[in-house]
């Protein structure tokens, strides 16, 4: 059993979607939806500013938000720490959408399902790397599990010193390097 | 806006629904005469409710293509929404009864009735809960929210049965005195159960005082002043004083004892009232909805 996570590092991240199109590709999902988002901030007083670029999608978050909210149990997250939807069950009430903290939720008209990252697990199960990790240019975003102390991940995450969006939000599996 | 004008529609007209249910089963204690205004409430109830549940369905539209998944509802103990599917189906079941049976002109078995006062109220509150429980949403995350919504369904609900009942009969709406008075405390309560939620919850942090803004006096502040405090609440407000002062006078003397005896008398003013009083009902259910920001993550 592993627990799944992830390492964005925003210096390195040059805002190309590189990643938001692998992961259209990997899902198929209509070019309207994506479960990348993008959002940029503006920090620091002239002349000392810098321009962030946050790549924002599911951070699978541990006692979740979404899950617990869902009134069919469609939300479900896997023993290796993956928040997942089935489709199945959905019935596309959109509660999950409106209690998600980052918004990275969205449904998909065709099926009326709600549907975000799923960090790509029919890829990892293969041993793979997601869509996103490994179409990344600036090799910004590393995958791994984030229970071993010995993964490139887990490395990398205490070595810059990454952290959570908001962790007063509660525990999450995406760590950003600012 | 996730939830938009249907779920606005739906959260109002669970709470209409459940007002009416609770006002029929007061007219029926206080007013054994006011057989009207009774029926009324009973046949509405689960008409609105019935009404309120298809505009759920429509707006989930995964389960509006596979209707088999909304079995699920019931099973995520954990969730707002399975509670509230459950105080509203036995809501819905006992006010289909307790309609059926005034339809037949039987007796009501009382401890139904008892039971669907119970998730009425339960049904009123769910509304609040539902999106009370919302963290993301500080506007909505307040315990004063569910009290807003009970008093705004208990009012919407005495409105929507008057409003009916008087369009019937006309007469019977100046007996139920004692239903206006509590109608007028209720909105003066909903008055100022608003400015406090605004007063406190703007306060709380950043979206939530860009929240208020919104009402106060940005993107909604036209449809809040204009629409939900003059329309819904201060008319209804002034025009309800007015005819309970009325009401009072017309008792001391003979001339209006007799006016009021009958029913020769205008109801254009209960009508206006009842019908702001629904135009505000919405009108709260959509702005809150409508002026939820989320917090910033970034």
């Amino acid at each position: 059993m592993a627990r799944y996570g992830m390492m964005i590092d925003t210096r390195k991240c040059v805002g190309c979607y590189a990643c938001r199109v692998s992961c259209q590709m990997q899902n198929e999902l209509p070019v309207e939806v994506s479960f990348i988002k993008f959002h940029e901030i503006e920090t620091g007083v002239f002349p000392n500013v810098k321009n962030e670029i946050f790549a924002v999608q599911c951070q699978h978050c541990e006692d979740a938000p979404c899950e617990s909210v869902c009134p069919t149990k469609a939300t479900y997250t896997t023993e290796d720490g993956i928040v997942l939807v089935d489709p199945e069950k959905c019935i596309g009430c959109k509660y999950c959408m409106v209690a998600c903290p980052y918004q990275a939720r969205t449904q998909d008209h065709l099926t009326g399902v709600v549907e975000k990252c799923r960090f790509c697990v029919d890829l990892v199960a293969e041993g793979k790397q997601p869509a996103c990790v490994s179409t990344c240019i600036s090799t910004a975003r590393i995958f791994g599990d984030l229970d071993d102390p010995n993964s490139e991940v887990s490395k990398a995450i205490i070595k810059y010193n990454a952290k959570p969006l908001r962790q007063d939000l509660g525990k999450t599996k995406i760590y950003y390097v600012r | 806006m996730v939830w938009g004008t249907t779920i606005a529609a739906y959260l109002f007209l669970a709470g209409l629904s459940a007002g009416a249910f609770l006002t029929s089963s007061y007219i029926s204690r206080k007013y054994p005469k006011a057989v009207t205004v009774r029926m009324t409430g009973r046949f509405i109830s689960p008409v609105l409710m019935g009404i309120g549940l298809l505009l759920l369905i429509v707006d989930a539209e995964a389960g509006l293509k596979n209707p088999l998944r909304f079995i699920y509802l019931f099973t995520n103990f954990s969730s707002v929404m399975t509670i509230g599917t459950y105080f509203i189906s036995f809501f819905m079941l006992a006010g289909f009864y307790v309609a059926l049976m005034e339809l037949l002109k039987k007796d009501v078995n009382k401890w139904i009735e008892y039971i669907g006062v119970v998730f009425a109220i339960g049904t009123a509150m769910y509304t609040g809960f539902l999106i009370g429980v919302i963290g993301t949403v500080p506007l909505w995350n307040t315990a004063i929210l569910p009290i807003l919504f009970v008093v705004s369904a208990l009012s919407t609900g005495i409105a929507g049965t008057l409003l009916v009942s008087g369009i019937v009969n006309k007469q019977v709406v100046h007996l139920v005195t004692s239903v206006k008075k509590i109608h007028l405390s209720l909105l003066a309560v909903e008055v100022f159960l608003i400015f406090t939620m605004f007063l406190i919850t703007s306060t709380s942090n950043e979206a939530a005082a860009e929240s208020v803004a919104s009402l106060v006096y940005g993107e909604y502040s036209m449809i809040f002043w204009i629409v939900l405090v003059a329309v819904g609440l201060l008319l209804p407000i002034i025009v309800e004083s007015l005819e309970l002062i009325n009401d009072r006078k017309m008792s001391q003397t003979n001339e209006g004892l007799q006016v009021a005896a009958a029913g020769s008398h205008s109801i254009v003013g209960t009508l206006v009232t009842e019908m702001s009083v629904l135009i505000g009902g919405f009108t709260l259910r959509f702005l809150i909805l409508a002026a939820a920001v989320p917090i910033a993550f970034l």
